[in-house]
């Protein structure tokens, strides 16, 4: 009998499985949290961790446990709606690119543009200017993040443009649309994959940044960031246990997708098949 | 400065450590703290001299110009740099500082006041009546942080006497006299709020905005020669604040009843009564908006609903809950001012607020949340987003009132919003001042017909006010501002129409470094910053 062969393909493919269970699982328990992560008792504030309370309350007595869970809950739906939509920018600025020159350079120069001003910097200017809450973080996270992938995007669209295949389907008299669609699109959705799911780490670590300074969600709202920044009061008086908890999942949540993404990346490399 | 900050931050590395429990080298290094106390404390004695430290926001924006803001702003206190006509004494009783006489006219729109004659402002130039009138006119015209309208003009009518001519009689007007600080006419500009020149008991040695104020007594100073040479302010917030005294590098930390349990070795417990009150607006009509803006509020707008609501909130659990115990109950925005009116004290009765929400036709539903026409009895309590006591506080408002089967919606507003958000929903708000003014700013209508922060609006009420401004003497007055409170027939307390809701005065807290005698304090107003070193001249080393 032959035993299974653990490769490189197979290992990614159980690792994204056990990942995005645990996504489900976050999201799913996050909901079934999400009152309780709002009620305060004060007969239990300033609990460390104990049997009743999992990972302790804070000022108000609110289990944080249940905080937690619903913090990475609200990260998740968020990081991966604004990746998403960034992503889906980053897609669309990039084909437009490769439609003309002059496409090309305004193309180009809102990438540079973007990125030359520092993301996070970006991120407060815009959310202020929406009025701050979901709204800001959502359209923040969403209008910084594409220029990278562009880039990415544009480059690959470039150099697909010279392949003898794309002229030939020019001559035979297809317009820059259907080159576009048709022959463009599928070659460029490995690296729009990656790029959409290595967009994620960026997009959650950089809405609870700026939550975490006070420009994103509303602080009555359980997401990570806010439970850091109202942490800060309370360490000095030893209550580690509001930050470590909430702080190390939302590390670990990120480095899980950040490795999803490597390997997706490796995934569809079509040199690294029989690995 | 770049360093006491790494200090600081090392000592809450220290402390995480001592947190962790290390039983004998704590006990180490808590001996060598005492040690390093006694010493802090040895030396500033002998320089009588105080490090105190404020919240970073009773930093002065404009700098200490008294025009704007200054001792006279949102936060009053005594402007120490400059003087004022008059002072308020810890009873809150009104003292002559400048003025050596003042007079009303029987109509009540001319104040005379004959000032000292002498006293000069530190760089030597005399202080005159022309000061005084310049420093007035310039309030007028330029205050945005205080209300002037009522000052027609000021008039030096000779070297040493100013006629104050108002467009209104206001009754008040002598605080106005005790909280505006005067300028120097011949000195006076643009960059007067960073080199302030006054005739007070201290003068400003050195301000690096941002970290810190040294004040240093004015040794030609007229009044008695303060206790204490040198102060020093340091503006951080309450967690750095705690760890610079646990460093031994404060005299005086503001601090919070959360962190009255970490009291520093070396440092007592030193607490401040207040009238800074926290307490929730709730509006009185009915829902509407107006030019795009929603006002009101259909729940809040039946009385029977308010005051089942007061009735309901049990102060007392409320303070032992949300400040430890340091505060006591509050039931209207002046409690314990002259012009208090005692009868507004509402006893907790939930059995009551039950039957009164039943009256009012709101009968428990299914989820134990009371109904009427198959609307919920429901409302939203915002809070600020920085101020962890407001926020306990809607917490804290929020179970209670579900007790009564009210639900309490908590959400954030940051100024920016709460105000516009506060017509049509309940906010968590502080006051507290040493001027009835504050009861106007409530309670009065404006020009709209509803009063300013919440809608409201009761004729008599108004009336009463209007009556206690125009009055010509202060202590009739006073029990005008009571009947505005409560005429035995309406007013704006439990059995009147209760648009605010009052719940505790705050107390203020410091730890104060052993052998400090802070001098006895008059009741502080809102805001935990300047209120404190009002009467620094008078503390002293033991």
């Amino acid at each position: 009998m032959r035993k299974p062969s653990w490769n490189q393909r197979a290992k990614t493919l159980w690792a994204a499985a056990g990942i995005l269970l645990f996504f489900l699982l976050v999201v799913i328990g996050g909901s079934f949290c999400a009152k309780r992560a709002l009620v305060s008792d004060f007969s239990a504030v300033n609990c460390p961790p104990g049997r009743a309370h999992l990972f302790g309350t804070d000022w108000l007595g609110r289990d944080m446990f249940s905080r937690t869970l619903r913090g990475l809950s609200i990260s998740v739906l968020l990081g991966i709606g604004t990746a998403a939509a960034s992503a889906g920018i980053a897609l669309i600025l990039g084909i437009l690119a490769a439609m003309s020159k002059r496409l090309d350079a305004i193309v180009s120069y809102l990438i540079d543009l973007v990125m030359g001003i520092p993301h996070i910097l970006l991120l407060v200017l815009i959310s202020l200017a929406v009025g701050r809450g979901l709204k800001g973080v959502v359209i923040g996270v969403m209008v910084t993040h594409w220029p990278s992938l562009a880039r990415v995007i544009r480059g690959e669209i470039l150099q697909l443009k010279e392949q003898p295949y794309i002229a030939a389907a020019k001559k035979l008299g297809k317009g820059p649309w259907g080159i576009a669609v048709c022959h463009m699109l599928p070659n460029v959705l490995p690296q729009f994959l990656t790029g959409m799911i290595l967009l994620f780490p960026h997009a959650v670590l950089h809405e609870s940044s700026i939550t975490f300074l006070g420009f994103g969600l509303s602080a009555e709202q359980p997401a990570i960031g806010i439970i850091l920044s109202e942490s800060m009061k309370y360490l000095i008086l030893g209550n580690w246990w509001l930050a470590v908890f909430p702080g190390a999942f939302l590390v670990i949540l990120v480095l899980m997708f950040q490795y999803l993404g490597e390997s997706l990346q490796r995934f569809f490399d079509p040199a690294g098949f029989h690995r | 400065m770049k360093k006491k900050r790494y200090h600081i931050l090392l000592t809450i590395c220290l402390m995480a450590g001592m947190a962790a429990g290390c039983g004998k080298t704590s006990q180490e290094s808590k001996n060598g703290a005492e040690t390093l106390q006694e010493t802090e404390k040895s030396s500033r004695a002998k320089e009588a001299s105080v490090i105190v430290t404020m919240p970073t926001s009773s930093e002065p924006e404009a700098g200490f110009d008294p025009v704007y803001g200054w001792g006279a702003g949102e936060h009053v206190h005594e402007p120490l740099i400059q003087s004022t006509l008059l002072r308020t004494n810890e009873k809150l009783e009104l003292e002559q500082d400048l003025a050596t006489d003042y007079q009303v006219s029987e109509d009540g729109l001319c104040w005379t006041v004959t000032i000292r004659e002498d006293v000069s402002f530190t760089d030597g130039e005399p202080l005159t009546a022309a000061d005084v009138a310049f420093t007035y006119n310039t309030c007028r015209d330029n205050s945005s942080v205080n209300d002037f309208t009522m000052l027609k003009e000021a008039e030096a009518t000779g070297d040493y006497e100013v006629k104050f001519h108002l467009n209104r009689a206001y009754s008040i007007w002598p605080y106005t006299m005790a909280n505006v600080g005067i300028v120097p006419e011949h000195a006076y500009d643009e960059s007067y709020g960073t080199n302030p020149i006054g005739s007070g008991r201290y003068m400003l040695k050195q301000w690096d905005k941002g970290q810190q104020v040294i004040l240093e007594t004015n040794p030609d100073y007229y009044g008695t020669k303060p206790g204490i040479d040198r102060v020093t302010v340091l503006f951080l917030t309450e967690e750095t604040a705690l760890a610079a005294a646990m460093a031994g590098e404060v005299d005086v930390a503001h601090t919070a009843a959360v962190y009255t349990q970490q009291q520093p070795k070396g440092f007592h417990l030193f607490e401040a009564d207040t009238v800074d009150n926290r307490g929730i607006n709730l509006p009185a009509i009915p829902a509407e908006e107006r030019d795009g803006l929603r006002y009101g509020n259909d729940f809040l707008c039946d009385v029977r609903v308010r005051r089942a609501i007061n009735l309901g909130i049990d102060r007392e659990l409320l303070i032992e809950h949300t400040l430890q115990g340091y505060g006591t109950p509050a039931y209207s925005v002046c409690d314990g001012l002259p012009w208090y009116e005692e009868q507004g004290e509402t006893a907790y009765d939930a059995a009551k607020a039950q039957k009164l929400l039943t009256e009012a036709g709101w009968l428990p539903g299914e989820d134990g949340i009371r109904e009427k026409d198959g609307v919920k009895a429901a409302f939203t309590v915002l809070f600020h987003p920085e101020d962890s006591l407001r926020q306990a506080l809607a917490e804290e408002i929020k179970n209670q009132l579900l007790e009564l089967g009210i639900s309490v919606t908590t959400e954030a507003a940051g100024w920016d919003v709460a105000y516009d958000k506060a017509q049509s929903q309940a906010l968590v708000w502080g006051w507290g001042a040493h001027t009835p003014m504050e009861l106007y700013n409530l309670y009065h209508s404006m020009e709209d017909g509803l009063a300013e922060y919440s809608p409201y609006h009761n004729e008599t009420v108004d009336d009463y006010m209007d009556q206690a401004l125009a009055s010509n003497d202060m202590e009739e007055s006073y029990e005008l501002w009571k009947k505005a409170q409560w005429d035995k027939r309406t007013g704006i307390t439990q059995e009147g129409d209760i648009p605010w809701i009052w719940l505790c005065n705050v107390k203020h807290l410091y730890f104060v470094r052993d052998g400090l005698a802070i001098a006895e304090q008059k009741i502080h107003p809102h805001g935990h910053g300047w209120s404190l070193i009002n009467n620094i001249d008078a503390w002293s080393w033991e």
